[in-house]
């Protein structure tokens, strides 16, 4: 039972790396292996500071922590209520300027999938992940 | 007029049997179902599993790509009970590791969000991961003991 054990977990984990390695071909252009957001994509508090009034933030984390207290100016699109969101933010929106999300902290992935979004269904560009989130922002008020 | 037991007298073996399979096809089921909505966005789950802070980015987007399919396969092997021991122990290997780290990340105060069930499972608490991860956990282990005892009394 033991010898069979072991090989059918085997034969198990070699299938499974099949359509796995496939997948992840088809992906590799459209992947970055070796940081979530390529340091292109990231941004610092004191960076995105510095481009005033053409930046827009956007706060990306639930609309409790946002009512609650947020970046001033900022513009409210969390994945939660995206569909409705959206249209707001485009409202705010020009070809300009440089569009900063962020999420409560160094930890959190909503910045992440919310840039994501933008750039891949909202076909934005200049699109950028605050680093350290809210938590950064705060210590550098 | 009367029949022999053996064709109408209960037979307390077939209900366990029967419970079985139905729980081989939930729980297999289920990790079709996880795995597919996985492997459907890679990237998603990849940020998910880097989310713990537990590997690093260039392991986590590696395993986004595999972990998928090894829960659908081991799935497909619980419901066609092919591979069957290989299947049950790999997901119960699974669901322990995934339940560890999810009181890890807890107890580190991450803000995680699972992405066992992608966008699904977004907003599910963290209760209700755990009592979901525990359930299946539980049926995993009750599934493998089923498996070793004698055939008799299956």
């Amino acid at each position: 039972m033991k010898s069979s054990l072991v090989r059918q977990t085997l034969i198990l984990v070699a299938l499974a790396s099949l359509p796995g390695i496939g997948q992840a071909l088809y992906f590799r252009d459209k992947v970055s292996w070796q940081s979530p957001v390529p340091a292109s994509e990231m941004v610092t508090v004191a960076q995105a500071r510095a481009w005033g009034g053409n930046a827009i933030w956007v706060d990306a984390r639930p609309d409790v922590e946002f009512e609650r207290e947020h970046i001033p100016g900022a513009v409210l699109l969390n994945e939660d209520r995206w569909n409705e969101l959206l249209p707001r933010f485009l409202a705010t929106w020009s070809p300009e300027k440089r569009v900063v999300v962020y999420c409560s902290s160094q930890s959190c992935n909503a910045s992440r999938e919310v840039a994501r979004r933008l750039r891949d269904e909202a076909q934005l560009k200049n699109v950028f992940v605050l680093q350290g989130g809210w938590e950064e922002w705060l210590k550098k008020k | 007029m009367t029949s022999t037991p053996a064709t109408l007298s209960f037979q307390p073996s077939t209900i366990p049997r029967f419970v079985r399979r139905i729980a081989e096809f939930i729980v297999g089921g289920i990790f079709i179902y996880a795995g597919v909505i996985k492997a459907l966005d890679p990237i998603r789950f990849a940020s998910d599993i880097d989310n713990y802070k537990i590997l690093p980015w260039a392991i986590s987007v590696r395993l986004a790509f595999y972990l998928p399919w090894l829960e659908i396969l081991c799935g497909l092997a619980l419901i066609a009970r092919r591979l069957y021991l290989g299947g049950l122990s790999i997901l119960t290997a699974l669901a322990s590791i995934f339940i560890i780290a999810t009181i890890a990340a807890k107890i580190r105060g991450l803000d995680i969000t699972c992405g066992c069930f992608g966008h699904a499972s977004k907003n599910w608490s963290f209760s209700a991961h755990i009592a979901l991860d525990l359930s299946l956990l539980a049926a995993l282990i009750a599934l493998c003991i089923c498996e070793r005892l004698p055939r008799n009394s299956s």
